[in-house]
């Protein structure tokens, strides 16, 4: 039956619905380039989600932790092998998202009798060679989106819009690694709180018809190109978040002195960069 | 699939070889025709911060010298240094192949390979190579230098040396390898026991110095190691192991130990 398109199609879009339900709850990862490198962070609830790739390249994901442990492997395996077969310059994050995990993701998904990936990827190159930092996030159907100065994935895509749009708002020239971490975590809390208020504006749909239009408001409101709530909402949020959950932040550094660029943040360092901002 | 963090092992699976497959014994060409480059001092100290390790750059075949830049003292990663003597193609490769095996472990496992596990993959690769040493070709003996965080003591650095089998041992004061060190094991042993100042009690100068006039007396014997080349300003590799890390030190700076204490004017 699902030979003819039609079937194939909605089987797809059946496909695209659970996972997206999947993946709401995930947790929000921001990348921001700054002064000395990149940045990926994310709050979790103690599983490290921060990972280094190879020498230049980390990787970050949000979806169901075999998934991840799965795609991470692939990814680290394939850059070890070409990085020791022939050299570490050639180990480049478009090879590895558009010719390993891209076509993988997208075969996994579009073969509707086996599981697919449920995950949402962000990954991180620190540009060698004069070229430019890059971020690359992959979708769970494969399809890849760059960008060189900031990039955020979270659990739907009203949060990553919202992500996104405090990105494009904030002042991203010259950011030091405490300025970054600042608006890394902002981001992120906007992505969260997002989220947040979509639960609840399902939870109250079920309840009333009559509550619709002003729920309706709500979650329009939430994608309005606007920051979903003002500073102090957000610090409000991140305040709650960081006392409950686990703060990961890793980068990928060029003044290390080791070819090895990547260092996880050790957690007395985050709490020196945030002391006193909340 | 299970992972374990192996790397020789992910090797295997991507069909990618990388030891030399020895030549057969019945073939004609005997090893002792053909001329294979080796030849070297390497020297290993634990001084007062963790581990001095000297190299001198000569690479030879047979009595040519065929490059005399050679970099003998390899960083693996970034508390590991290898201080290899034998022949380069081997030795160079098992150097990539151990730094490439403890990053493949980090990234994979999450965690740093800890130290026996480090020696143990040096005495693997080591082991894997006993065809090639064996017909007296591929032979590498390599000293490994380590500077160990967790010690507790204020000097964690550690030297270990290995036999041509891959057994490895600890060293507690000094190592040393290669064609020229059987000239200078004694004058160590000599300046360990009966000097002014322990080894280990050396600040970085002190222990240059040394290390210094020791690849001196090591090319003075043997034909297969450089000493200073004072034409091309080419001087031995030394490198440093301690808390912060390894550390090169600078031509500048070698060049200035090397006028001041080893080419003085009164050197006879």
């Amino acid at each position: 039956m699902l030979d003819e398109p039609y079937r194939w199609i909605e089987a797809i879009n059946n496909r695209r619905d659970y996972i997206e339900d999947q993946l709401r709850i995930g947790s929000p990862v921001v990348g921001l380039a700054y002064g000395e490198g990149m940045l990926l962070l994310t709050i979790g609830r103690g599983q490290r989600k921060i990972f280094e790739v190879h020498d230049r390249l980390a990787l970050s994901a949000i979806g169901h932790t075999a998934d991840i442990e799965r795609l991470r492997m692939l990814a680290t395996d394939t850059a070890s092998v070409q990085g020791f077969q022939s050299s570490v310059d050639d180990v480049t994050l478009n090879r590895l998202s558009n010719f390993v995990l891209g076509p993988t993701i997208k075969q996994a998904f579009e073969a509707v009798f086996a599981s697919a990936y449920i995950i949402k990827m962000l990954a991180a190159e620190l540009g060698s060679h004069g070229q430019d930092n890059q971020f690359v996030a992959l979708n769970y159907d494969g399809t890849t989106r760059s960008s060189y100065r900031a990039e955020a994935i979270g659990g739907t895509e009203e949060a990553e819009t919202a992500m996104r749009n405090y990105l494009s708002d904030s002042d991203l020239t010259d950011l030091s690694f405490t300025a970054a971490l600042r608006i890394g975590l902002e981001t992120w809390a906007v992505g969260w709180d997002v989220r947040r208020n979509a639960e609840n504006t399902d939870h109250i749909e079920t309840k009333t018809s009559e509550q619709e239009e002003e729920d309706t408001h709500c979650s329009n409101k939430n994608n309005s190109d606007e920051p979903s709530a003002d500073k102090e909402h957000i610090h409000s949020v991140l305040k709650k978040e960081l006392m409950d959950g686990q703060l990961d932040v890793g980068v990928l550094q060029e003044s290390r002195r080791s070819n090895n660029k990547f260092r996880s943040i050790p957690t007395a360092e985050i709490d020196e960069a945030i002391v006193d901002w909340l | 699939m299970e992972h374990k963090g192996d790397f020789l092992n992910l090797l295997k699976t991507h069909n990618c070889q990388i030891h030399i497959d020895p030549p057969a014994t019945s073939t004609n060409s005997s090893p002792n025709q053909l001329e294979w480059t080796e030849g070297t001092t390497v020297i290993a100290v634990r001084y007062k911060h963790g581990v001095i390790i000297g190299g001198d750059r000569r690479a030879t075949a047979g009595t040519s010298v065929i490059y005399d830049r050679a970099e003998k003292v390899l960083q693996i990663d970034e508390y590991s240094v290898l201080a290899i003597s034998g022949a380069p193609a081997v030795a160079y490769e098992m150097g990539r192949v151990l730094e490439h095996s403890f990053q493949y472990f980090r990234r994979s496992q999450l965690q740093e390979l800890s130290i026996e596990g480090k020696l143990r993959m040096l005495s693997r690769l080591i082991r894997e190579n006993l065809p090639m040493t064996l017909q007296g070709i591929g032979g590498v003996i390599p000293i490994f230098a380590i500077y160990n965080l967790q010690s507790g003591d204020d000097n964690g650095g550690k030297i270990f040396f290995y036999d041509a089998l891959g057994a490895h041992f600890e060293s507690a004061d000094f190592a040393t390898s290669g064609s020229g060190s059987v000239w200078i094991r004694g004058v160590l042993y000599h300046v360990n026991r009966w000097g002014d100042i322990r080894l280990v009690d050396m600040d970085e100068q002190q222990a240059t110095i040394n290390i210094l006039r020791l690849l001196d007396a090591a090319s003075e014997y043997d034909a297969a190691t450089s000493g200073y080349n004072p034409k091309s300003q080419i001087f031995p590799t030394v490198k440093t192991i301690t808390q912060d890390g390894i550390q090169d030190l600078s031509v500048e700076r070698l060049n200035q130990i090397y006028s001041q204490f080893v080419e003085t004017d009164h050197v006879r």
